[in-house]
């Protein structure tokens, strides 16, 4: 999962029912997303706190002259607020035409998989809830789980709401 | 190039072409039969261009349009025809739709102008009728969408290219006005110029004045055009030089980042200060001129108000003339499109309702054509728009009713509320004043449109009326919405920014004073300013931000923001205050949109994000409520207490004796070196704008002290004697402007020119009688004011206060009333049951031993021989509560104690009410 393995998946380009993941660990969690919704990795962990923000709002930053909300996804999945690391990142996407950072623990790999290869969420997840997550894939070594980032930002709100 | 590309280059340029003609329409209508040429040719040419091109692509039915319009303004021209009402009328009309057609090109074919046509017609053929017309043309124009209008007046922008403007050859004169500077005469080198001579059967006379091709300003706005796949609102067009200069400065700005980059190499800090100034220079220019690019003149706005309000006024059968100033005020081209709707809302409400019928103008004495006056200028940094119109102006005991029947207000807000306030109501939400809906206005929901429209883009409106005279909206409008001066400040770790147009006045409480300064009501932190109470937020509290831990004696001086917002005037403490600086709006992400207390953020020198806050919406935040809410909280606290609270000014004569004046009484403070104090026959006087002013000295006069000689400058209290006369009073050193509650001791050390002693701060402090001091300095003043306007007037005065009674009875005496006074309520009861007349009025206090001012009252209305007697209450602080029991028991008035100018203006008020 060196940086070089990561530049040679993105060069691939993904063919018919195949899906480019970018994966990521939020606590013991191993989430993905796909890479077409991400625009940037960005390592930039300085923000702006916003009092009276919803809790999952960890403040603002300064992405090239636009403010974007930096979203805590650990909040969101009901853990504590994550700790700031040196393989913190800031994950950059866009939703409805609005760039959104995600702070993430660690980036761990870029991955091409087939989308048949997609089975649905198991019953028993732990920590993540269930339709937060459009398909598992398996890996020999972990289980990714692929976010649904609409989804998720619904529970965003809600979870403020609750 | 593609069909699609010809197509959506010649709805441009029609549009283009006949955005301009309503106007011109309307200036030929009122020249009437002193035809302006060159403006009908103008028209003409307008016109001419569309039905060319249109020809060319096959568009039979615009051409068929064009061509009968062409027609009649060709009669126009030759002066066969004079452009009277119903004839301009059907020329608009036919503008109106031939823009439609033009803008939804793609269905014109298919859409029947026939009866459009045929009115044209008949004006050529010289009979028409117009009735007929209108009924025609409601038909015909049933596609007619309001979008339209907008969309013309809003996409194109100025680009009163100068280029432009010399090929323009003799329409300029008449487009020097019309802000699209694209007058409907400068021909492209699109289809329209070349279809001209093969297709259109065009009369002869058009084709040589068409003038000159390309001007270099229209080729970038084409470009531009043809990247958009239909009309939308994003264009901005470019003046060509503000294009160049913003070449330049890109230029300049490289040229900035190549020194930069080599004086970093070089590391030498001398080189590297010159090219950040330099830098900073560019920046500043390059920023400007883009702002320049997003201003645009309101009379893009201004213009479609002349035919809205011909059309209008026509309608309803009245007379109106609009007059428009200011059209060359540039704003935010986010701001003009802003304000079109509520603006044409306020100029049909205008015509609608504010002006009357030609006959009841007449019957008035007014001129029947009423006049509604629309301008914009530019004033501290804003931009303000009035409409004024001379017409009916608001009733406000109308508005009052209205709002009571809608539940807007109560009986008591009602009866308390400023006329100012009572116009504002028009702005609430539900809110209608017309009697009856009308399809023009009136449909309750204006103008607090209005208002909300005009909020969100940072302006405030507000109204004033004279009933008779007229009305005026005047509108405020930031200049611009991008770009804002803050002042930035610092709280814990973070800065935020605050707009400078909130800020009242910054204040620094050093830690030394901060016992003085800063007070605690009911648990709320308040600021002492120049005898004011301000509510005081400190932003990390609100905002939970943990302090550094300090103890007491690191903590530094506190910096207080004095900010305003509507209603709210607080005080904001924060940690830091850093510079002022311009900063740039950048919008927050929908998740932090619902937090009210942000304005937006913005992107500070370092990089880092400081937020900009909303001052109402942390008042809103911090549960402020509005400064009057706090006076009543002061208030109820008093009347729970016996005595009452004044505001006195404390000031020192020798150090330790301490002197007090009641606020009320001093008309201003001046500040003079004792070198300029004049002794003239043993009476000090002070040369003062241009005459002199008569001083008094404490201890000539009482017994106390003298000053201390070694003051250089003393501060002269100014009073007035019997409303006319200024004396000053020498004050060598202020201490304080306080709220104290006068608990006055008459008895001792009672001398004429004290009225009594107090302990403020537990000193003993004389409370000085400016009317008795006046009197032993200069007795013939006093003499001299003879009763003037004693005919049988009589007040009676209820004061337990030994020093208010006298002071009461002093003011009142002094304009010539005659006085009776009464220590308390039961005093005043039995007094006046005896009094053969009554009294004309009674002035009560209201807290009195034995029998209240309100009992008083009572007893008063309860008595059938007194029960029409005006009363007025006097308090120390009126909170709405007082006010409102007092109203209930019959109090006619309420008046603050030692407010002189008041009291007795409500005296005489009732005095004359009384004899009517």
């Amino acid at each position: 999962m060196s940086s070089k393995n990561i530049e040679n998946s993105v060069c691939e380009k993904p063919a018919g029912n195949q899906l480019q993941l970018v994966t990521f660990g939020v606590g013991p969690a191993i989430l993905a997303l796909d890479i077409s919704s991400i625009q940037e990795i960005n390592r930039n962990l300085k923000f702006t706190k916003v009092p009276h923000a919803p809790s999952f709002v960890r403040g603002v930053t300064n992405l090239r002259g636009e403010v974007v909300t930096i979203v805590d996804l650990h909040v969101v999945l009901g853990m504590k607020q994550a700790e700031v690391s040196s393989q913190s990142r800031n994950l950059i996407v866009k939703h409805d035409d609005e760039l959104l950072g995600l702070w993430v623990d660690r980036i761990a790999d870029i991955m091409t998989i087939n989308t048949t290869a997609l089975s649905s969420p198991p019953a028993n997840l732990q920590g993540v809830p269930r339709k937060l997550i459009r398909g598992v894939h398996q890996t020999p070594e972990s289980l990714v789980m692929i976010l649904d980032l609409d989804e998720f930002m619904i529970a965003c709100h809600a979870s403020e709401s609750a | 190039m593609q069909d699609d590309d010809i197509l959506q280059e010649f709805v441009i340029e029609s549009s283009e072409h006949l955005a301009d003609v309503e106007g011109q329409l309307l200036e030929i209508e009122e020249c009437g039969a002193n035809i302006n040429l060159d403006l009908v040719n103008t028209v003409f040419r307008a016109v001419h261009s569309v039905k060319g091109a249109a020809g060319f692509l096959g568009l039979t039915t615009i051409n068929e349009l064009a061509h009968n319009l062409e027609n009649v303004l060709n009669q126009v021209r030759n002066q066969e025809l004079v452009p009277s009402g119903p004839v301009v009328d059907i020329l608009l009309r036919s503008a109106d739709l031939l823009r439609n057609l033009v803008l939804n090109v793609d269905e014109s074919n298919s859409v029947d102008v026939s009866t459009q046509v045929e009115e044209l017609k008949k004006i050529l053929s010289g009979d028409f009728d117009v009735g007929a017309v209108e009924q025609a043309v409601a038909e015909a124009m049933v596609e007619v969408s309001e979008t339209v209008a907008e969309a013309v007046g809003t996409r194109t922008t100025p680009s009163n290219t100068e280029s432009t403007k010399q090929v323009s050859g003799p329409a300029e004169d008449h487009n020097f006005e019309v802000p699209d500077g694209f007058a409907p005469d400068t021909v492209t080198n699109s289809p329209s110029q070349s279809d001209e001579a093969t297709t259109a059967p065009a009369p002869k006379a058009s084709a040589p004045q068409t003038p000159s091709p390309v001007s270099s300003g229209s080729q970038a706005p084409k470009n531009d055009a043809k990247h958009t796949t239909k009309l939308t609102e994003s264009n901005v067009r470019v003046n060509v030089a503000i294009l160049d200069r913003l070449m330049n400065l890109a230029g300049e700005l490289v040229l900035g980042r190549n020194q930069l980059l080599q004086s970093v190499n070089s590391s030498s800090q001398e080189k590297l200060e010159a090219v950040a100034s330099r830098l900073d220079q560019v920046t500043s220019e390059l920023q400007e001129a883009i702002m320049q690019t997003r201003m645009q003149p309101v009379g893009t706005v201004f213009n479609r108000f002349p035919r809205v309000v011909r059309d209008l006024s026509a309608k309803l059968g009245k007379k109106c003339t609009l007059e428009i100033e200011g059209n060359e005020v540039e704003v935010d081209k986010t701001i003009v499109e802003a304000i079109g709707d509520p603006l044409t809302h306020l100029v049909r409400n205008s015509v609608d309702h504010g002006i009357e019928l030609p006959e009841i103008r007449r019957s008035k004495g007014k001129p029947e054509e009423g006049r509604i006056h629309l301008r914009a200028f530019h004033a501290a940094g804003k931009v303000c728009i009035r409409i004024e119109d001379d017409g009916g102006g608001i009733d406000p005991a109308k508005i009052k009713a209205k709002a009571l029947s809608n539940g807007l207000i109560s009986e008591a807000e009602a009866n308390s509320m400023s006329i100012a306030d009572t116009l504002r109501l028009i702005f609430a939400p539900g809110f209608s004043t017309a009697a009856a809906v009308t399809d023009v206005s009136g449909r309750g929901v204006g103008m607090d449109v209005v208002k909300t429209n005009i909020e969100q883009i940072g302006g405030t409106v507000d109204v004033e009326s004279e009933l008779g005279q007229g009305s005026a909206i005047h509108i405020t409008l930031p200049l611009t919405l991008a770009i804002i001066p803050s002042m930035i400040v610092g709280c814990g770790p973070d800065k935020f920014a605050i707009p400078q147009s909130s800020i009242a006045e910054l204040v620094r409480v050093p830690i030394a004073e901060f016992n003085e300064r800063i007070g605690n009501v009911q648990g709320a932190e308040v600021l002492r300013i120049r005898g004011a109470l301000l509510p005081l937020v400190r932003l990390n509290k609100v905002f939970r931000i943990e302090e550094p831990e300090t103890t007491a004696e690191e903590r530094r001086s506190i910096h207080v923001i004095v900010v305003e917002s509507g209603q709210f005037r607080y005080g904001v403490a924060v940690d830091e205050l850093f510079d002022s600086e311009e900063i740039v709006v950048k919008p927050l992400g929908r998740q932090l949109k619902d937090l009210g207390y942000l304005a937006g953020a913005t992107i500070l020198g370092d990089g880092h994000v400081a937020l900009i806050l909303d001052i109402a919406g942390i008042a809103a935040h911090a549960n402020l409520r509005s400064c009057e809410d706090l006076d009543t909280v002061k208030g109820i606290k008093q009347d729970n207490s016996y005595s009452e609270k004044h505001r006195l000014l404390l000031f020192n004569n020798a150090p330790d004796e301490q002197f007090a004046i009641p606020m009320a009484c001093v008309s201003r403070i001046e500040r003079t070196p004792v070198g300029d104090i004049l002794d003239v026959g043993g009476r000090l006087i002070l040369p003062y704008r241009g005459g002199t002013l008569p001083l008094l000295s404490i201890e000539e006069h009482i017994t106390a002290r003298p000053r201390s000689a070694e003051i250089s400058h003393v501060f002269i209290v100014v009073f007035s004697v019997g409303g006319q006369r200024e004396i000053g009073l020498i004050a060598p050193e202020l201490k304080d402007i306080c709220n104290v509650e006068l608990e006055v001791d008459c008895g001792s050390l009672r001398e004429p020119g004290v009225a009594g002693v107090i302990v403020v701060d537990e000193l003993p402090t004389r409370l000085l009688d400016l009317n008795e001091m006046t009197k032993s300095a200069h007795p013939e003043w006093m003499d001299r004011e003879t009763p003037v306007q004693s005919d049988g007037k009589h007040i009676l005065i209820a004061e337990d206060s030994a020093f208010f009674r006298r002071h009461v009875e002093q003011t009142i005496k002094d304009e010539g009333y005659a006085v009776t006074t009464a220590v308390d309520g039961q005093d005043a009861w039995e007094k006046l049951q005896e009094m053969r007349p009554l009294p004309t009025v009674v002035v009560t206090d209201v807290e009195m031993p034995r029998m209240t001012g309100l009992e008083f009252c009572k007893c008063i209305r309860a008595n059938e021989r007194t029960c029409n007697l005006p009363v007025i209450a006097l308090t120390s602080l009126a909170s709405e509560e007082d006010v409102q029991r007092g109203k209930d028991v019959g109090i006619d008035d309420y008046q603050v104690k030692l407010d002189k100018t008041n009291l007795l203006a409500s005296i005489a008020k009732y005095c004359s009410q009384a004899r009517r």
